[in-house]
């Protein structure tokens, strides 16, 4: 059969040579994917040890393809019944590129600031790594430049111990550091905040998770110190009952 | 004998009908998949010119309704009996709303016929039809299934046995059984969700209590060394299938386990069992509890008889065993996903209506695992260890000249890697990648009864061309869990500029290496690959599997011009890029 196929194949080789490409209009076989994803990691209520109630949101959204991403991150709180406008804590729109397996680079915009009428927004330029450091710690690192200037670093690092197949236990932390002094947004140098969590979140299905969890949250360095000086608490404990979905 | 089975149809009908189910068992296709096994030929399409009409119909599987695609109303398709010798005449008529195609699994065929899109024709618009034309120059086992889009995990798939010239089955009586993996998810969103949330399906991940446990039993050192690989590759040791039971209804012929597909015989008969699997994403490990298995054929071709217990059969892979129950007794065919996140079984049964026990599934097997354990199987685990672990050695050698004699040409090949480890696109590379073929897989390292290997195949008779290769090809497979990125060499089809080129007429090696911690099932259109497993002749294979940090290495006769698909046969890897274009010119 087979020798028969050659003796047969060989004979035809000039014509068939030219055979063997795709022809226009035909479709591709495996087309390049683009999908997005909207992600609340955070969408909660905080109970503080002052009796504040806050609604915290803390977001990402992304379309794109493996490599190349948009991605829109956020994170604020609205400290309920205190007459007060929401507080933005960061609005930015980057674009994500993946440069190892584990970690992308995004660079873009973005702006805080309280979300009422008379207030004007803090602009700024942010890069961002974004990935998983071995052992399984979700890490976002970043580094902002407002207008003035002025330079900030904060990173995010979760963890998560799996206790069932559909529950976890997950300490997050989370610090800022002022890279420079900043007179317009009162913003001391140093490490100015550390915020630790724990929380407990069980999948009622992989998108939709509720939890609760507690945090503490402190002041740092100068601008503890300044805090102090204007007779300001330097820390907060609350506990937090909220849901992690995606869709 | 004809009276006693017509009896057994009747007694069989009859219970259907008292059972209630009288409308899903006519609703639940396919028909060809009838207990009498080959001796009840009504729906098997044999006529000279076969016409296959594809549709989306609601059908029963297991206990609901879904919306297969169906091809002449049943899913699994029709089964296509062809001889070796004829022509085939195959006429597709698509009633999809959408493109669709049908590509003939392991048939050598003209490169207009192999039934891609994109790759060797157009596809088939809907309300057109395809007449696929080619000689049958081979038999055995096989199957066809689509090639556009998701469609084979509609159920969009069917058997095609093709006998022999001589009309011997080397049995009393044939069954033919496909296994396959429903979900009633839309396959787009399944895709997606592999997309976006890496693990989404894996419910068998490692508890913090399982750590415990672990540092309870073997103390701390040893279980953080366990821990340490795996966390600083961010890989999970149970990551095993990536679509798995939480969503799939595991199926034999159309049924699931309670509708429990049978078949018959009679007690000192000869069974052929031809076995498919035509999954789109899942390994099953196959036995019948107290059956010796002979298989007789590997991808539709003859082997030399090998007596097994158990055997895993990767995705698109087909396999005829014998067996020959002498007891008058209920045997059942199970069917273990093997992640063993679920199973499907059916019953070999001298009479309707009896079932025998089913297999508890087996415990969630881990990778690398084993080199905890002791013995020989520890030294498999350990081999995989070193692959992932960067850690070269003596070891290695030692194992595999313990574990078998015979030297691979594989083994003498060096494996380099290109420069920068395939980017971003690999999350892991092989540094020392070894050959497995002797091992039998994940989970099946401590069995106490013999399971095939690879390394058990011994081709049935000598292949035509027996020249030495001119020229060697080396691929490697590349996957990034975290994005469920997979493609060759670290590029997705997308980013490839063209085809892998033969020579037509060379003769020439392809050498692959298995960059990943997944298995993946290997398949080549339009030409067999022969395998290096040690033996002579060599078993030839239209798909290969290659587990994780293995290299193999396969011979290849280019003489079949043309383009033709190469690709991983897991449908959501190639739907994210595991696939190239092999042009012979």
């Amino acid at each position: 059969m087979y020798a028969k196929s050659l003796l047969f194949t060989t004979a035809l080789l000039p014509a068939v040579a030219m055979a063997g490409h795709a022809e226009e209009g035909w479709p591709e076989p495996v087309k390049e994917y683009y999908t997005g994803q909207v992600l609340f990691d955070r969408l909660e209520l905080t109970r503080t040890d002052e009796e504040e109630n806050v609604a915290v949101w803390d977001m990402m959204a992304w379309y794109g393809g493996d490599y190349h991403r948009f991605v829109f991150k956020s994170e604020g709180e609205n400290i309920q019944d205190d007459g007060e406008s929401t507080d933005l804590e960061s609005a930015e729109l980057l674009y994500g590129y993946l440069m190892s397996p584990f970690w992308s680079f995004q660079a873009g915009v973005g702006t805080r600031g309280s979300l009422s009428s008379d207030a004007s927004m803090e602009n700024y330029a942010v890069v961002s790594f974004m990935g998983l450091a071995p052992y399984w710690f979700e890490m976002d690192n970043s580094l902002m430049v407002n207008e003035e200037g002025d330079v900030q670093f904060v990173s995010e690092t979760e963890y998560e111990w799996q206790l069932t197949q559909t529950s976890y236990l997950q300490p997050r932390i989370e610090f800022t550091a002022n890279l420079t002094d900043s007179d317009k947004y009162e913003r001391q140098s140093g490490l100015s905040n550390l915020r630790v969590g724990l929380r407990y979140r069980h999948e009622i299905s992989r998108e939709f998770a509720p939890y609760i969890g507690v945090y503490w949250n402190g002041a740092l360095g100068n601008t503890a110190d300044e805090m102090k000086r204007m007779g300001e608490d330097t820390t907060e404990t609350g506990v937090v009952l909220g849901a992690r979905v995606w869709f | 004998m004809n009276n006693e089975f017509n009896k057994g149809r009747r007694k069989f009908i009859k219970s259907a009908f008292t059972v209630a189910s009288a409308l899903a068992i006519a609703k639940v296709a396919p028909t060809w998949a009838t207990p009498q096994g080959r001796k009840f030929k009504d729906q098997v399409l044999t006529k000279d010119e076969i016409d296959l009409t594809i549709a989306k119909s609601p059908l029963l599987v297991g206990n609901k309704v879904g919306t297969p695609i169906t091809i002449n109303g049943q899913m699994p398709g029709p089964l296509i009996r062809l001889k070796e010798g004829q022509r085939a005449k195959l006429n597709v008529t698509n009633r999809l709303s959408e493109d669709t195609s049908i590509h003939w699994h392991g048939i050598i065929l003209p490169e207009n016929m192999d039934g891609v899109p994109g790759v060797s024709f157009e596809g088939i618009k809907p309300g057109r039809t395809y007449k696929y034309r080619y000689d049958v120059e081979q038999n055995g086992t096989y199957w066809y299934h689509s090639h556009s889009g998701l469609q084979e995990q509609l159920g969009h798939l069917g058997p095609l046995i093709i006998d022999p010239k001589d009309g011997d089955i080397g049995a009393d009586r044939e069954h033919t059984i496909i296994l396959s993996d429903w979900t009633f998810e839309d396959p787009n969103d399944v895709f997606r969700n592999l997309k976006v949330a890496e693990g989404y399906y894996n419910y068998q991940k490692r508890t913090i209590f399982e750590t415990f446990e672990d540092v309870r039993q073997h103390g701390l050192e040893k279980t953080w060394k366990q821990r340490e690989m795996w966390g600083q590759m961010r890989m999970s040791p149970r990551d095993i299938a990536d679509v798995t039971g939480s969503t799939y209804t595991y199926l034999m012929n159309g049924r699931d386990s309670a509708m429990n597909w049978s078949a018959l015989f009679k007690p000192g008969e000869k069974v052929r069992l031809r076995i498919i699997n035509g999954s789109a994403m899942s390994y099953f490990d196959v036995r019948i509890p107290g059956l010796e298995m002979t298989v007789v054929a590997a991808d539709g071709q003859p082997v030399k008889p090998v007596s097994i217990d158990e055997f895993r059969i990767g995705v698109a892979e087909t396999y005829d065993v014998i067996v020959q129950p002498k007891h008058n007794k209920a045997y059942t065919i199970f069917a273990e996903s093997f992640d063993r996140s679920g199973y499907v079984r059916g019953t070999l049964t001298p009479e309707i209506g009896l079932e025998a026990e089913v297999p508890e599934l087996r415990a969630v097997p881990e990778r690398g695992m084993a080199a905890m354990g002791m013995g020989a199987m520890a030294m498999s685990g350990n081999k995989e260890e070193k692959g992932m672990m960067n850690m070269s050695g003596t070891d290695g050698h030692m194992n595999h000249e313990m574990m078998h004699k015979k030297e691979l040409p594989v083994e003498n090949i060096k494996i380099e890697h290109s420069e920068g480890g395939h980017g971003a696109a690999a999350a892991m590379i092989a540094m020392n990648p070894t050959s497995r073929l002797h091992e039998p897989g994940i989970g099946l390292d401590n069995v106490d009864h013999r399971v095939l290997v690879y390394s058990d195949l011994i081709g049935a008779q000598e292949w035509p061309d027996k020249r030495e290769p001119e020229r060697q090809i080396e691929l490697h497979l590349t996957g990034n869990m975290e994005r469920y990125m997979w493609s060759f060499d670290g590029k997705k089809y997308t980013e490839v500029d063209g085809p892998v080129q033969f020579r037509h007429g060379e003769r020439l090696r392809l050498v692959m290496v298995n960059d990943t911690m997944m298995d993946h099932p290997i398949h080549l259109h339009g030409m067999w690959m022969e395998l290096e497993n040690g033996q002579y002749p060599r078993p030839r294979k239209h798909t290969i599997s290659l587990k994780p940090s293995e290299k193999v290495s396969l011979l290849i006769s280019a003489d079949a011009p043309g383009s033709w698909a190469f690709h991983c046969h897991l449908l959501y890897h190639m739907k994210a890029g595991m696939f190239r274009v092999v042009n012979v010119a």
